[in-house]
């Protein structure tokens, strides 16, 4: 991580409760140009939640987020998208009538404002997008002809289109065996060697060691811990928020 | 499979022919009934009575193809569309009857008010979503028309009130056929829009709208705005409509200018030919009104139904009407549309694969 350069993304005391509950409580981290970092946590620690924040899905309770220095809270998504944040959601979300080419496409017409494309343009991107990812001999089929890790691709490439400059990526390794997680490591590496900053939300701990330099802990809404993913996961506290104090005793024995 | 698609191939095409026949045969029928056309002995193809059925075709192909694009395209099932029909009617009506303006001045305005109704209604009915937004939308369809029949000021009804509204005769040579003619340009240019959007980044965002509207905003479509420029673009070709409607018939009044079945009607004709398609809501419109006409009696081939009375005729064709819309979104989903030159053929497997798909 490049220390001196400015952040790129900055959240300060980011909060949301439902109803009493915070789902995430007084969240505070940075985030570098170029970075690739994970966020890591036990189910319900509001991993999915922070993300929404940032994306503008929610709306926060407290603190702030900034984007290249200024205030993107209370933001409509559709304008963080314009400024070059985009995400993928855990539970994919196609555009069920469209053909694989087509969703690639909307994300190429619309997303990042800086070089929206006329429908034409729009589809070439997507077809290269789609080879990126590995969608491109799919490109024509109707997406209910997708299997799952493709759909998962699908979401990516879309996202992927929108030309942003953070992309955020919730679970889209879930459910995945292993050799699909070696294809999908790959493409979030080459995604991110075209100069993308990768926020990615991940359970799959090889995933995290595999591509990230650094990783946030969640727990509870709170961040836990931070650093890297190697140190992070031998982390006592680290390793008690996901099995519990009883096994974490166990397992240092 | 290459044969199949052949045959589908040669079937699309055999429609496309029928189709443009049919289409340039209602087109210039009504021609021979001019003067000029009947002195040089033209045998007549078209009386007065089927122009007047083929203007209201046109008029439905109008409503149809507008409400696709807030409803087929956009997935918001705009109940309430008829408002616009109305808006449109008494805008022109008004200032033809009351500010003595000229037609064909005062009827660019039919779809502006209209569409500036619909972008302030849609503001706030547009949040909501799915059975809300249609019931929502449907209350205001109703509520313009009560109060276009009911605001008074001074005593005196402004809008004609229920004895409605009486337009001066537009002056010109065989107004039927002038009329007949400016509906089908209005329902060309409403096709044209809607294939002009299909191919836009406008009509993109649409039905990335109906398919997953919050995927579509952090893919930064500005839904908000995108929704309320659909219903707006719906309510000016609806309006249009409406305006040559009012001069069309002279008079105006809560029946005819807000007719509640209309409402229906045209988001049936939009099922029934293929809701999202350039060209099915205009042969849904087509089938469905030619149905409607025939069940009324107003066709010359006329078949008695059994059992049946010529009073109780009209109550029976809203019994049809409303058996069809189930056999409709059960069994052709997709609408008639998908048959010719869509990618399926009408068969038994065709109709039991549409009813577990909509069983699910």
């Amino acid at each position: 991580m490049n220390e001196a350069a400015a952040p790129q993304l900055e959240l300060h005391g980011v909060t949301k409760r439902f109803g009493g509950v915070a789902a995430v409580d007084s969240v505070t981290f940075q985030i570098a140009k170029g970075e690739i970092v994970g966020i890591i946590g036990p189910n319900g620690a509001g991993k999915t939640t922070l993300l929404n924040c940032i994306s503008g899905v929610h709306r926060l309770d407290g603190g702030d987020i900034k984007w290249e220095g200024v205030s993107i809270a209370g933001m409509p998504s559709y304008r963080i998208a314009k400024l070059g944040i985009g995400r993928t959601f855990q539970i994919v979300r196609p555009f069920g009538s469209m053909t694989v080419r087509e969703n690639a496409a909307v994300g190429a017409l619309f997303g990042n404002a800086s070089g929206r494309r006329a429908p034409r343009a729009a589809f070439e991107l997507a077809d290269q997008v789609l080879e990126l990812v590995g969608l491109k001999a799919k490109a024509s089929l109707p997406v209910s002809a997708l299997t799952i890790p493709d759909r998962k691709r699908l979401e990516v490439a879309r996202a992927v289109a929108a030309r942003p400059h953070l992309l955020l990526l919730d679970e889209v390794m879930a459910g995945l065996n292993n050799v699909e997680i070696d294809e999908a490591l790959d493409m979030v590496r080459a995604v991110h060697a075209t100069g993308v900053t990768v926020l990615l939300i991940e359970h799959v701990m090889r995933v995290i060691i595999g591509v990230c330099r650094r990783a946030i802990v969640l727990e509870s809404g709170h961040v836990l811990a931070q650093g890297e993913p190697e140190v992070v996961l031998r982390d006592e506290r680290v390793i008690q928020a996901y099995l519990g104090e009883r096994f974490a005793k166990r397992l240092k024995s | 499979m290459i044969a199949r698609a052949a045959s589908i191939d040669r079937w699309r095409r055999l429609f496309v022919i029928v189709g443009a026949i049919l289409v340039a045969y209602a087109l210039l029928a009504p021609i021979t009934s001019l003067d000029a056309a009947q002195s040089a002995n033209v045998p007549l193809l078209a009386d007065r009575l089927w122009f007047r059925i083929a203007t209201i075709i046109a008029m439905f192909v109008v409503m149809a193809t507008a409400w696709n694009i807030i409803g087929g395209i956009t997935g918001y099932a705009a109940f309430g569309n008829v408002a616009f029909f109305g808006i449109g009617a008494y805008t022109t009506g008004m200032l033809v009857a009351k500010a003595k303006w000229p037609f064909l001045v005062a009827l660019p305005l039919a779809p502006v008010v209209a569409a500036a109704f619909a972008a302030l209604v849609g503001l706030p009915l547009l949040r909501l979503r799915g059975h809300y937004f249609a019931v929502a939308s449907l209350g205001v369809g109703v509520a313009v028309g009560e109060l276009v029949q009911n605001i008074d000021y001074n005593g005196q009804p402004v809008f004609g009130g229920a004895s409605g509204l009486f337009l001066p005769i537009f002056a010109i040579d065989n107004r039927g056929l002038f009329f007949f003619y400016l509906m089908v340009a209005v329902a060309a240019v409403a096709i044209a829009v809607t294939w002009r959007v299909l191919r836009s980044r406008f009509g993109y965002g649409l039905i990335a709208i109906r398919e997953n509207e919050e995927a579509a905003a952090v893919l930064g479509v500005n839904t908000t705005a995108y929704k309320v420029a659909a219903f707006a673009l719906a309510a000016a070709l609806t309006g249009l409509a409406g305006g040559i409607f009012s001069q069309w018939n002279v008079f105006i009044n809560q029946d005819n200018a807000f007719p509640i079945e209309y409402n229906v009607q045209m988001i049936l004709m939009a099922l029934l030919g293929g809701t999202g398609t350039v060209f099915g809501p205009a042969a849904g419109a087509v089938l469905l009104q030619l149905l409607i006409q025939f069940l009324g009696g107003s066709l010359p081939i006329s078949v008695d139904i059994p059992f049946v009375s010529v009073d109780a005729r009209p109550i029976v064709a809203q019994v049809i009407l409303g058996v069809l819309l189930v056999v409709v979104v059960i069994f052709v989903p997709r609408g008639v549309i998908d048959f010719f030159g869509g990618s399926s053929r009408l068969s038994w497997s065709y109709l039991r694969q549409s009813l577990r798909e909509t069983s699910l």
